[in-house]
C-alpha cells in the first residue's frame, strides 16, 4: 500500500513544478478552445436573432453563388445558406452535448462502480465492455438508429449508448488507484460511509482525466450525429443540420461549391473546438496519454 | 510465445462468442418484425405470418434461435437475403473482398504518411515539429466523410475528365482496380495517419532520451543504423498497437467512404442492407466485422510480444 | 599536412595517449548558457589508469562527453580548447571522421546497465553491430568474436546467452555485456562513467577487479569516472579531483591521498565511507 503511495507521489511532483510557469502551451490552447467554444455555443443560442433569413424559407433564386445578399450563396431551393448553417448548429450541438451527457452519466456509475468495488463486479463489466468494444462505433450507431428510427430523442440514446463503454473505461482506471490511496483507506478507517468516500475523495482525483475525455467524445460525437445525418438518418426535416445539409447539396455541389464548403466548415470548426479544449484541459491539467 | 498465442487464442473465442451473441441479439430485440420484414411486403395476414415465424423457426426459445443460428454460421450458411433471395454469405463474401482491398491501401498509406510526419516530427524538431502538429490536429478534426465529398467535389471541378466514383475488379483491371482505390483510401487515411503521426513521435522523442541510444551513438554506428535498430524499433511498438486498434474506425469509416465513392464493398452493402432491412445481411456483416476487429487486436497483442520480448501476457 | 602527420607519430611513441587543455563546455541557450567545464587540462599515458573524482555537477562526466564528442539528444553543447588523441585534435574532426574513433579507439561504459542495453535486441546483436562496424568480419566471424567477449567478461556458456535479451540478465551480468561492447574492437582509451554506481556493493568489487584484469591484459588506457574515493583507491595511478567544471589537484592517487592539497579533496575524503578502502587491499 505504502508503495502505491510513493509512486504516486513521484507522478504528482513534476507536474506540481510545471504549473509553476504562468502561462504555457496549455493555457494558450485552454484559451483558445474557450474562445471557440463561445463564439460556437452562442452562435447556437442566438442563431434565429444572428442568422440573415429564415432558414427554411426558399426563394426562387437556387444555387445563387455567393453575394452580398447571401454571403454564402443559396442552396437547390434557393434557402440561404449562411442562415442554415446558423441555425444547423442548434440541433447538431442539442444532440451532441445531451448524448455526451447521458454517456458520462452512464460512464460513471459503471466505471465507478466496475473500479471501486472491483473484484467479479469488474470481471463482468469489463468483459462485457470488451465486447461492446469489438462493434466500430459508427456501424453500431447506424444500426441501431436504422431499426428504431432517427429521431432526435433516439438519436441521444444511441449515441449516448455507444460512447458509454469508452467512458466507462476512462472512468475505472483512475479509480483503481486512487481508491488505494492512503487518505481513502483513511477515510475508510473513520467509518466514512462509501458512496461518501466515493463522492468525496475518489471523484474530485479522477475528475480530469474525465473531463479531458469528455471533450474528446464531444469531438467524435460530432463526427458520429453528422455522419448519420449525411446517411439520412439524421434530424427529421425540416430544421436544417449540418449532416444533412451537406448530403442535401452533394447533388449540386460542383454548380455551388459553397453549400457544402459551408456546413463542411462548421462541422470542422466545432470538431477543433473540442479537440483543442482537450489537448489544452491535458496539458494544464497534467493527464498522461 | 507459444503460450502468449494460446491464452491469447482462448481470450479471443470468448470475447468472439459473446460478439456473435450481440450480433443476434440486436437483430432480434429491435423493434420492427423480423417476420415482416421476411416477406419483404408491408403487412401480412396472421395466418401467413404464423407460417412463416415457424418456418424460421422465431417460435422457439432465443437461446435455442442463437445456438441453431450459430451453428449455421460457423458453417459459413447465414441464410438468404430478404432481398435478393440469395445466400448471404457468397455476396457478402465478394463485398468483403473490396472493403479489404480499400483497408489495405488505407492503412498502408496510414503507416506511410503517419511514418514519413511523425518521425520528421522528432528528429527534426523546430518548425518542422511545429507545422506537422499543427497539421495533425486540424486533420483530426475533419471527417473522412467531408474529405470525401471535398475530394469528390475538387475533382469534379478541376479535373472533370477523371470519372473518380464506382469500382474496377481487380482481375478485370489490376491498375486500375488499385488507382480507383487511392482517392478513397486517402480520405479514409488521413484521421488514421494522424494517429501513427503522433504515436511515432511520442515513441522516438521517449526513446530518443534512453541511455541504450547514447550507448550506441558511443560505439560509432552510423546515424542510419542508431535510427533503424534503437529508436525505430523500440518505438515501433506503441505505433503498432495504435495502428491495429484502428482497424475499427477503418471499417467504420468504410461505410461512408464507399457509400460517398460509389464502391461496392461491405459498408455500402450495409448500408444498402439498413434501408431495406434485410436483417440476415445485416447480422452477418455486423458479426464478420466485429470478428475481424477481434482477430485483429489478437494479431496485434502477438506482433507486441514478437517485437517486444519483455512481453510476456 | 606534414606538420601534423610528424607530430602524430611523435605523439603516438613518446607523447600522452590523450592531452587535453584548456577545455571549456558550454551547454545550452547561448544567451544564458552553463559554463560545465572551466578550462580543464590532463594528460592521459599509454596503459594508465586515471581516474576523475568530483561530486555530481563537478564537470566529471561532461569531460568524458567531451573526449567522445557526445552530447544527450537535443542538448547543445559548445566545446573550447584542444583535445589531442594520438596526435589529432578531436575538436577538429568532422562528425564522420568522429565516428570511427568512438566506439574503435575510445570506447566508453556508462552508469546504469539496466537502461543502457536495447531491449529489443539480444545481447549478441548488439556486440555484433559494433564489431561489425568497425572491423571487416563476416556476420559470423562477428559473432564468434562477440561470444568470445562475452566469455571474457565472465558470461558463463556465452554461445547461448549470446541469444537472450537484455532483460534475462540480472544487473551485474549487464554491466559485463556493456564492457564486452566497449572493449569490443579494442580501444585504446576505455571511458568508465560510474560503472559500479547502479550495482550491488558485491557486485561493484567484482566489476571493477574485471576493468582492472582488462586494463592490464590489453594494454589500454583506463579513465574511471567516479563520485566515490574509495572506487578510485586500488584502481589508478593517477587522479584529478573536480570541481565546479575544473581540476582542483591532480597527483599520484596515494600521495593524494596520504596528503591532499586542496581544501575540497580533504572534504571529499573525509566524506568515504572507510568500507571501500577495502578496494585497496585487492
Amino acid at each position: 500500500m505504502s508503495d502505491a503511495a510513493r509512486e504516486n507521489v513521484d507522478i504528482v511532483a513534476p507536474a506540481a513544478k510545471r504549473r509553476q510557469f504562468f502561462l504555457n502551451g496549455g493555457h494558450i490552447l485552454l484559451g483558445l478552445g474557450g474562445v471557440m467554444l463561445a463564439i460556437v455555443i452562442l452562435t447556437a443560442l442566438f442563431a434565429p436573432l444572428i442568422a440573415p433569413y429564415d432558414a427554411s424559407a426558399t426563394s426562387p433564386e437556387s444555387l445563387a453563388p455567393p453575394s452580398a445578399a447571401h454571403w454564402l450563396g443559396t442552396d437547390s431551393i434557393g434557402r440561404d445558406v449562411l442562415s442554415r448553417m446558423i441555425v444547423g448548429g442548434r440541433t447538431t450541438l442539442l444532440i451532441t452535448f445531451s448524448a455526451v451527457f447521458l454517456a458520462l452519466v452512464a460512464g460513471l456509475i459503471l466505471g465507478l462502480l466496475s473500479g471501486y468495488l472491483g473484484g467479479l463486479v469488474d470481471e463482468i463489466i469489463m468483459r462485457a465492455l470488451d465486447i461492446v468494444f469489438a462493434f466500430p462505433v459508427f456501424l453500431l450507431a447506424l444500426t441501431v438508429v436504422a431499426a428504431i428510427g432517427p429521431t432526435i430523442p433516439n438519436l441521444i440514446l444511441t449515441i449516448a449508448i455507444v460512447y458509454t463503454p469508452a467512458m466507462a473505461r476512462v472512468v475505472r482506471a483512475p479509480v483503481l488507484s486512487v481508491k488505494q490511496w492512503d487518505h481513502v483507506e483513511a477515510a475508510r478507517s473513520v467509518g466514512m460511509s462509501e458512496t461518501r468516500i466515493v463522492l468525496r475523495h475518489v471523484l474530485p482525483m479522477v475528475a480530469s482525466p474525465i473531463l479531458v475525455n469528455t471533450s474528446l467524445t464531444l469531438a467524435q460525437t460530432i463526427f458520429t450525429i453528422t455522419a448519420l445525418s449525411f446517411l439520412g438518418l439524421g434530424p427529421p426535416p425540416p430544421d436544417p443540420n449540418w449532416g444533412g445539409m451537406v448530403s442535401e447539396s452533394r447533388q449540386f455541389m460542383e454548380l455551388a461549391p459553397m453549400t457544402v464548403v459551408g456546413p463542411a466548415a462548421a462541422i470542422v470548426f466545432a470538431t477543433l473546438t473540442f479537440i483543442v479544449l482537450a489537448n489544452g484541459l491535458r496539458e494544464t491539467l497534467d493527464v498522461g496519454n | 510465445m507459444k503460450r502468449v498465442i494460446l491464452t491469447r487464442l482462448a481470450w479471443t473465442l470468448g470475447i468472439l462468442l459473446g460478439v456473435s451473441f450481440v450480433a443476434f441479439v440486436l437483430m432480434r430485440a429491435l423493434p420492427g418484425d423480423f417476420a415482416i420484414a421476411a416477406t419483404g411486403a408491408q403487412s401480412v395476414a396472421p395466418e401467413v405470418l404464423e407460417g412463416i415465424r415457424r418456418q424460421l423457426g422465431l417460435d422457439r426459445p432465443l437461446i435455442e434461435q442463437y445456438v441453431i443460428w450459430l451453428g449455421k454460421a460457423l458453417t459459413g450458411d447465414f441464410g438468404v437475403s430478404f432481398v435478393t433471395r440469395q445466400p448471404v454469405a457468397g455476396t457478402v463474401f465478394d463485398r468483403f473482398i473490396v472493403t479489404f482491398q480499400l483497408a489495405l491501401i488505407a492503412a498502408i498509406m496510414s503507416i506511410v504518411m503517419g511514418s514519413i510526419t511523425g518521425l520528421a516530427s522528432a528528429r527534426l524538431r523546430g518548425a518542422t515539429d511545429w507545422i506537422v502538429r499543427m497539421v495533425n490536429g486540424v486533420m483530426l478534426a475533419v471527417p473522412n466523410y467531408i474529405v470525401a465529398t471535398l475530394i469528390v467535389l475538387l475533382v469534379g471541378l478541376y479535373f472533370p475528365q477523371f470519372a473518380i466514383l464506382g469500382y474496377t475488379p481487380f482481375l478485370s483491371d489490376p491498375v486500375g482496380n488499385i488507382a480507383g482505390l487511392l482517392l478513397p483510401a486517402l480520405a479514409l487515411s488521413l484521421a488514421v495517419s494522424v494517429t501513427v503521426s503522433e504515436n511515432i513521435r511520442a515513441a522516438v522523442l521517449e526513446v530518443a532520451n534512453q541511455d541504450f541510444v547514447m550507448v550506441a551513438r558511443a560505439k560509432g554506428l552510423r546515424r542510419g543504423a542508431v535510427l533503424r535498430d534503437y529508436l525505430i524499433r523500440n518505438a515501433l511498438t506503441p505505433v503498432v498497437t495504435a495502428t491495429g486498434l484502428k482497424v475499427a474506425a477503418l471499417l467504420g469509416g468504410s461505410i461512408l467512404v464507399e457509400t460517398i465513392f460509389a464502391i461496392p464493398g461491405m459498408g455500402q452493402y450495409l448500408y444498402e442492407s439498413i434501408n431495406s432491412r434485410d436483417y440476415p445481411v445485416i447480422q452477418a456483416i455486423i458479426l464478420l466485422t466485429a470478428a475481424i476487429v477481434v482477430l485483429v487486436n489478437m494479431l496485434v497483442d502477438i506482433a507486441y510480444a514478437r517485437i517486444d520480448a519483455r512481453v510476456r501476457l | 599536412m606534414l606538420e601534423t602527420e610528424m607530430s602524430e607519430t611523435v605523439m603516438s611513441e613518446t607523447g600522452p595517449l590523450l592531452r587535453v587543455r584548456d577545455l571549456h563546455a558550454e551547454i545550452g541557450d547561448p544567451r544564458a548558457p552553463v559554463h560545465a567545464l572551466r578550462g580543464v587540462s590532463f594528460d592521459i599515458l599509454r596503459g594508465e589508469a586515471v581516474g576523475f573524482v568530483g561530486e555530481s555537477g563537478s564537470g566529471k562526466s561532461v569531460t568524458a562527453r567531451a573526449v567522445m564528442r557526445l552530447a544527450p539528444e537535443g542538448a547543445k553543447v559548445r566545446l573550447r580548447g584542444s583535445v589531442d588523441f594520438a596526435g589529432r585534435d578531436l575538436l577538429q574532426l568532422d562528425e564522420s571522421e568522429m565516428l570511427d574513433i568512438r566506439g574503435r579507439r575510445i570506447a566508453m561504459v556508462f552508469q546504469d546497465p539496466m537502461t543502457s542495453l536495447n531491449p529489443v535486441m539480444t545481447v549478441g546483436a548488439q556486440i555484433d553491430d559494433i564489431i561489425r562496424r568497425h572491423m571487416n568480419l563476416s556476420a559470423r566471424e562477428a559473432r564468434a568474436r562477440s561470444v568470445e567477449l562475452l566469455g571474457l567478461v565472465g558470461i558463463q556458456d556465452p554461445a547461448r546467452r549470446a541469444d537472450d535479451y537484455p532483460h534475462q540478465f540480472s544487473g551485474g551480468m549487464r554491466q559485463r555485456v556493456l564492457i564486452a561492447i566497449a572493449i569490443s574492437c579494442d580501444p585504446d582509451l576505455l571511458i568508465a562513467d560510474e560503472p559500479t554506481t547502479a550495482l550491488d556493493v558485491t557486485v561493484q568489487a567484482q566489476i571493477l577487479r574485471l576493468l582492472l584484469r582488462l586494463r592490464d591484459e590489453r594494454g589500454m588506457s583506463l579513465m574511471l569516472i567516479t563520485h566515490d574515493f574509495g572506487v578510485v583507491a586500488g584502481m589508478v595511478e593517477t587522479v584529478n579531483v573536480m570541481y565546479r567544471g575544473r581540476i582542483v589537484e591532480t597527483g599520484r592517487v596515494d600521495a593524494v591521498f596520504a596528503a591532499p592539497a586542496h581544501d575540497y579533496t580533504r572534504r571529499l575524503l573525509a566524506a568515504t565511507p572507510r568500507l571501500h578502502r577495502s578496494g585497496q587491499a585487492a
